[in-house]
């Protein structure tokens, strides 16, 4: 079974969708530690670390996710996060944005999977199948 | 049935007991118990023994390195729980770091070590056991992942395995670890020779008085003028405690009790004097405070009424410095949302309420940016402490 560590970051308290990915994780099978809204990424890291997770998976509806992860990079290097796989989903921007400048930003940042205002079921297949290959 | 209350202190001794309460300075060239009974051998002979409760706080405190895997959940746990048991924090150290981390060079009371959810196994390795080679401690428990025990115990002597602080939803498990090292500190203090000794006077059990003060605080607002959220200030000789209300905390950790404590061992105005001069001197807002109060730093070195006086109210300052955002050392309390600030101890004894409200307007005018303060309120009679004993007592009773 993998783990997954989730939650939504920064300051952001969209309480229902952080429940519905809980809820759905939970249904695809997977151990989840919801850390819940208004989520720093350094206690995202610490839970990884904590629970020894497979997925990190946060999420940002208010769409200032930006500039909460940029310090993915610095905190995976320091924990030698190197088997963990990082996914962000939601509403990732503020204001109009290209789905491929987004995606790469993102993946500069250090995420494998990135998911800008995409169904929440289409999301998490996607996780699988990338768990899927992974493995 | 009556009783007689006994506090001894770093620096007095008091008694309550149906004439009233008094107090006096201890004499350091004779034993406690001797001390006590010739100075107040009335009282005391008017009691049977199983009448008299005694509580300590003379040298109490405990020092603790913590170990742990992550900021957010071991070493925040884990540094939660020691501070609300009267132990006082030497250091912390991530654990992904211990190889660059410094030596503690001074004897440690405890050494804690956490980290991991249950199910998660290979936590620690060689590191730890090579770090834990240089140090100097007299206990060690862990409280980390349950896969780990068996591997660490085989390879730590005396090492105290109690359950994980962490539950397997990442929430904060507190009671284990809570008793283990309130039982040390409590035993640190009725250990002492001096303090067994008083077992010949009283057939009831010594606790420690941080412990005592903690009891009444659910009744205090209740018997006082003091409006919740509170903080209980009581500075003493040798520590400081502070007690307040879990509603001022930060840390959004869900726990049983209502209200919690922190002990300086390095805050007092007579044993720990020196420290609190150090302390106060490297703060940058104290020599700004001491133009207030009107003197200059001299008053530091020198031995007066008045060099007392300062010093207590430079220590009220300290620990509100300590407990607020100007120092993320410790427990951040949310100060601005704090009622009433409550002082016990022989400080209230010096001090008046003058003395202390511009110690209190300094604090919130320079660290919050506010005029406006809690109210104050002085326990010159003690009957915070007697409201403690009490409750115990009627505790022990059912």
């Amino acid at each position: 079974m993998y783990k997954v560590v989730t939650g939504v970051v920064g300051n952001d308290i969209h309480v229902v969708a952080n429940r519905l990915i809980d809820i759905s994780l939970q249904a695809r099978g997977f151990e989840v530690f919801n850390l819940g809204v208004n989520t720093y990424l350094e206690e995202f890291i610490d839970a990884v670390v904590e629970t020894d997770a497979d997925v990190l998976l946060i999420s940002s509806l208010n769409g200032e996710a930006e500039g909460w992860c940029r310090e993915l990079q610095f905190l995976m290097a320091e924990y030698e996060l190197k088997d963990v796989t990082f996914v962000i989903g939601g509403n990732l921007s503020v204001g109009e944005s290209k789905d491929e400048d987004l995606v790469k930003k993102y993946q500069s940042y250090g995420f494998d999977l990135v998911f800008h205002q995409i169904e929440l079921n289409d999301g998490l297949d996607q996780l699988e199948e990338f768990l899927g290959k992974k493995s | 049935m009556s009783k007689l209350l006994v506090d001894i202190g770093s620096t007095y001794i008091k008694i309550s007991s149906s004439n009233g309460v008094f107090q006096k300075f201890r004499d350091f060239n004779r034993a406690i118990l001797d001390d006590l009974t010739s100075k107040f051998a009335d009282e005391i002979q008017r009691y049977e023994k199983d009448e008299i409760h005694i509580c300590s706080s003379a040298n109490g405190g405990l020092s603790t390195l913590i170990i742990g895997l992550t900021n957010s959940f071991s070493l925040k746990y884990a540094t939660n729980i020691a501070f609300n048991s009267g132990i006082n924090i030497i250091d912390t150290i991530l654990y992904h770091n211990i190889e660059n981390s410094p030596v503690a060079g001074e004897l440690l009371d405890v050494v804690i070590i956490v980290g991991g959810i249950d199910s998660i196994g290979g936590v620690f390795d060689e590191k730890l056991f090579s770090y834990l080679s240089k140090l100097n401690y007299s206990n060690i428990v862990y409280v980390g992942s349950k896969k780990d025990r068996e591997y660490l115990s085989e390879n730590i002597e005396n090492l105290v395995i109690l359950e994980n602080i962490i539950t397997e939803k990442l929430k904060v498990n507190e009671e284990p670890l809570k008793e283990y090292l309130t039982n040390l500190y409590q035993q640190d203090i009725v250990g002492k020779e001096d303090i067994k000794e008083l077992y010949t006077l009283s057939s009831n059990q010594i606790y420690s008085t941080p412990y005592i003060v903690n009891q009444s605080l659910p009744y205090i607002d209740a018997n006082f003028e003091v409006i919740n959220p509170f903080i209980v200030i009581d500075i003493g000789g040798a520590t400081t405690d502070i007690h307040y209300s879990r509603d001022l905390s930060r840390d959004n950790m869900v726990i049983d009790s209502e209200y919690d404590r922190l002990v300086f061992k390095k805050l007092g105005v007579y044993k720990s004097k020196d420290s609190l001069v150090y302390a106060a001197k490297n703060n940058e807002f104290v020599y700004e405070l001491l133009n207030v109060l009107n003197v200059t730093e001299n008053i530091l070195e020198e031995e007066s009424e008045q060099a007392t006086k300062i010093l207590m109210q430079l220590s009220i300052f300290l620990v509100l410095c300590k407990v607020s955002i100007h120092t993320s050392l410790y427990i951040t309390l949310n100060m601005h949302l704090l009622k009433s600030i409550v002082l016990t101890g022989g400080i209230t004894k010096v001090l008046s309420y003058d003395e202390v409200e511009v110690i209190v307007q300094f604090f919130y005018k320079k660290i919050l940016n506010t005029t406006a303060i809690p109210t104050i309120l002085l326990d010159s009679n003690y009957d915070i402490w007697t409201l403690g004993m009490k409750a115990l007592g009627e505790k022990d009773v059912d």
